[in-house]
């Protein structure tokens, strides 16, 4: 078979063929790279989401240590439900959570205000201050919880954050175990380990339906945004990525 | 965003100076009490004695700096003389620091008797308030200070030294006004050079505010290094980082006795006194104590010295006197006590025992420290924990400090929470709205546009309509935007714009 550096269904076939040959040949179950990915992924320390059927989707809940890309690339995709959803259980488990703001457009008049209670508002004049003050508040240990909420955020103005801001950020996070959830209308970094998608869109009848019944139908999808470019990118020390759509993670583990 | 509190949009940065002028003369004069009195403070040193300085009841009585002492003493038969006292003045200059950590927690000791502090973790509404608060403690504690505030070190000194010109107590330099303010001082206010003064004068420039007005490169091209100093302390482009003080010095007592001490009761009763005063300045820091050092100086020359340290870190007077008298109770008290000190060494409140049971804040200490750093990046009105106002004004709230302790959830009681989630827009985003029957049936604004497929409104909102000039009144509608989602638009004196979306 021609090497053209593409990952062909053919090429995939070909490999799960010499993959059980060679398990065959050695009586041993071979494990691919991806697959190992995966193991390590589930043994990671999780934050149940405080919902079983996202939990069962999130495999085993919010990764802790970790920042969590959840791109909401439509208006109305239900990441205010998500953002709920996380204040509530954080407040439940008598927590500490900061919403870093850019834009300061949290409105609290659509949320139970005993959810609040545990919150601590910083309102950010830019994507770049709002990492700084991350930078600041992940050292700090009395917190659990980081939601930054780039949703109203040019991509110009994350696109100026430094990739090495984002890594010390990571580093804070990992040693802390704490968890961080960057809402997006498109991908930012690229040391987001766990990246997520909400595709849908909610209808006008969900204005008037019961909060609890909405999370229900909220899809979280790991998102399909394409690891070649922003590993690339990475390498090519770009200071933060565009969402460029293509091949699934997945695709390219086995490749 | 609607605010309560004054929405500034932009950082800000302030800079109080605490000054407390003659300091040397104020550490003697609050130490006997004679602010009535006619008092100079001289110099001895020098083979005639000279006056350094005099309080106002003896500038009255013709007393002068630098006068030689037998003629102050001519002059007012009545006069006080003093000498410098250095434990006088550093006694004077921890309780001005003392006073000053309970504004706020970054300080810097510029020069004896002189303060700068850093007041970007206050909200700017509180500077004054807590500017003629410390004045007035420092006041009942004997001392004549004046207060400055400005949006930069230099500013603030100017601010203090214009108040103590003008017979004030507070000044405070605004930055929306500050060169009409800087118009009425003198030149002499920026304590500039005798030389570059007179320049001035020929100049016809007589105030700060003239010189404020030229331009830069004019000054920097006829009046040279001072000049340009002094344009940029003028115009707030002169900024330096402040060097904060060590406030360990703050967390020790001393105390010499008059009498030779015998018994542990009154030894005891001075130490409980620094345990009570010890404590409130170690809380202002937010940290606790891990340990107290004890040291008692006998009349035979001998000394006791003692670390007790603490099994965690804490804060409560009671436990803490009950590990200093223990231990005392079982000295032997071989000679008269003449002397003892007392200082306490801070930690970080860490995780106790109750964190088992209870939940809220781990660390004190560090949760201090986050909220001053993020107050400096953010600005200060800009971190809290969110709350509710009593107002029908849309998105208004208020920024309280977030609770220590966090309690246990209440079970949701009440109808069940319905809808998504609203989030406005950052910025007045106006929109053009065609409309049918009263109804909205196309939307065309910079963030969402198209046509109206489902709609629900108008609701009418309005208040204070009891004020003439500041009464508002709105129509608010629900709105699906065909394959763009769900928003809000409002509507307000004929003009229409998207205030946000539902998530």
């Amino acid at each position: 078979m021609q090497n053209t550096g593409k990952v062909t269904p053919e090429k995939v076939v070909a490999l799960q063929a010499l993959r059980q040959q060679l398990g065959q040949e050695l009586g041993q179950k071979i494990t691919s790279g991806a697959e190992l990915l995966e193991e390590q992924e589930g043994r990671e320390s999780r934050w149940a989401s405080g919902r079983e059927d996202w939990d069962k989707r999130l495999g085993g809940g919010w990764a802790r240590g970790q920042l969590t890309e959840l791109v909401a690339p439509e208006v109305s995709s239900g990441s205010g439900l998500v953002m709920s959803q996380l204040l509530a259980q954080a407040r439940r488990e008598r927590r500490y959570a900061m919403l870093l703001d850019v834009g300061q457009g949290f409105s609290l008049e659509t949320l139970p205000a005993d959810d609040l209670e545990t919150l601590l508002w910083v309102g950010c004049g830019s994507a770049k201050e709002a990492i700084e003050a991350l930078d600041v508040a992940s050292r700090d240990e009395n917190f659990f919880l980081f939601l930054i909420d780039l949703r109203d955020s040019d991509p110009s103005d994350w696109r100026s954050v430094r990739a090495s801001q984002w890594y010390r950020v990571l580093g804070q996070l990992r040693q802390r175990e704490s968890v961080a959830i960057l809402f997006a209308r498109q991908a930012v970094t690229s040391v987001a380990k766990q990246r997520l998608e909400l595709k849908q869109q909610f209808s006008w009848e969900s204005l008037e339906g019961e909060r609890e019944v909405l999370k229900a139908s909220v899809q979280l999808e790991r998102s399909q945004v394409q690891l070649v470019e922003r590993e690339r990118g990475r390498l090519r020390g770009m200071h933060g990525m565009g969402g460029a759509h293509g091949k699934s993670d997945e695709v390219l583990a086995v490749g | 965003m609607y605010r309560v509190v004054k929405e500034t949009g932009q950082k800000v940065s302030g800079y109080a100076v605490i000054w407390c002028p003659d300091f040397r003369l104020q550490a003697v004069v609050r130490r006997v009490n004679w602010r009535e009195e006619p008092v100079a403070l001289v110099d001895d040193g020098q083979r005639q004695s000279l006056v350094l300085a005099r309080n106002v009841a003896a500038a009255r009585e013709g007393v002068d700096v630098g006068m030689k002492t037998v003629q102050a003493l001519a002059r007012c038969s009545g006069l006080r003389v003093e000498r410098p006292s250095a434990s006088g003045e550093l006694a004077a200059g921890r309780m001005l620091l003392e006073a000053a950590l309970g504004w706020v927690p970054g300080i810097e000791e510029t020069e004896a008797g002189l303060l700068t502090l850093d007041l970007s973790t206050q909200v700017e509404e509180e500077w004054l308030e807590s500017g003629r608060r410390t004045r007035g403690r420092l006041y009942d504690l004997g001392f004549e200070v004046v207060v400055g505030i400005g949006e930069t070190p230099s500013l603030a000194r100017i601010a203090a030294l214009a108040a103590w010109q003008r017979g004030g107590s507070l000044w405070h330099l605004h930055r929306e006004s500050r060169l009409e303010m800087l118009d009425g001082l003198p030149l002499t206010v920026a304590e500039t050079g005798e030389e570059l003064n007179e320049r001035l004068r020929l100049w016809g420039i007589e105030t700060l505010g003239a010189f404020a007005r030229l331009s830069r490169e004019a000054v920097a091209s006829r009046l040279g290094e001072e000049g340009i100093e002094l344009w940029l302390r003028l115009t707030g482009r002169l900024r330096r980082p402040l060097k904060l003080a060590r406030l360990e010095q703050l967390f020790e007592e001393h105390h010499d006795f008059d009498y030779e001490v015998c018994d542990r009761e009154s030894l005891l009763f001075v130490v409980n006194r620094f345990i009570e005063n010890l404590s409130v300045r170690v809380e202002r820091t937010g940290r606790a104590v891990i340990a107290v050092h004890l040291l008692l100086s006998y009349v035979d020359g001998a000394c006791y010295a003692k670390r007790l340290a603490l099994p965690e870190p804490l804060l409560d007077e009671t436990v803490l006197f009950r590990l200093v008298s223990g231990h005392v109770e079982t000295l032997e008290m071989k000679a008269a006590v003449e002397a003892v000190r007392l200082r306490f060494e801070p930690s970080d409140p860490v995780a106790s025992q109750r964190q088992l049971f209870g939940a809220g804040l781990r660390n004190r200490f560090q949760f201090e420290e986050t909220m001053k750093r993020l107050r400096r990046l953010v600005g200060a009105d800009r971190v809290g924990a969110i709350r509710e106002v009593d107002s029908h004004q849309p998105g208004a709230f208020q920024l309280v400090p977030l609770p220590a302790e966090i309690e246990e959830a209440k079970e949701h009681s009440g109808p069940p929470v319905t809808g998504l989630v609203l989030r406005r827009y950052a910025a007045r985003i106006r929109a053009r709205v065609w409309v049918r029957d009263g109804r909205p049936v196309q939307v065309d604004s910079p963030r969402a546009s198209g046509v109206v497929v489902n709609i629900s409104g108008p609701w009418r909102n309005e208040g204070v309509w009891w004020h003439r000039g500041r009464e508002w009144e709105r129509n608010e509608w629900d709105v699906e935007l065909m394959k763009r989602g769900l928003f809000r638009l409002v509507e307000c004196q004929g003009e229409w714009e998207v205030e946000g979306y539902y998530e």
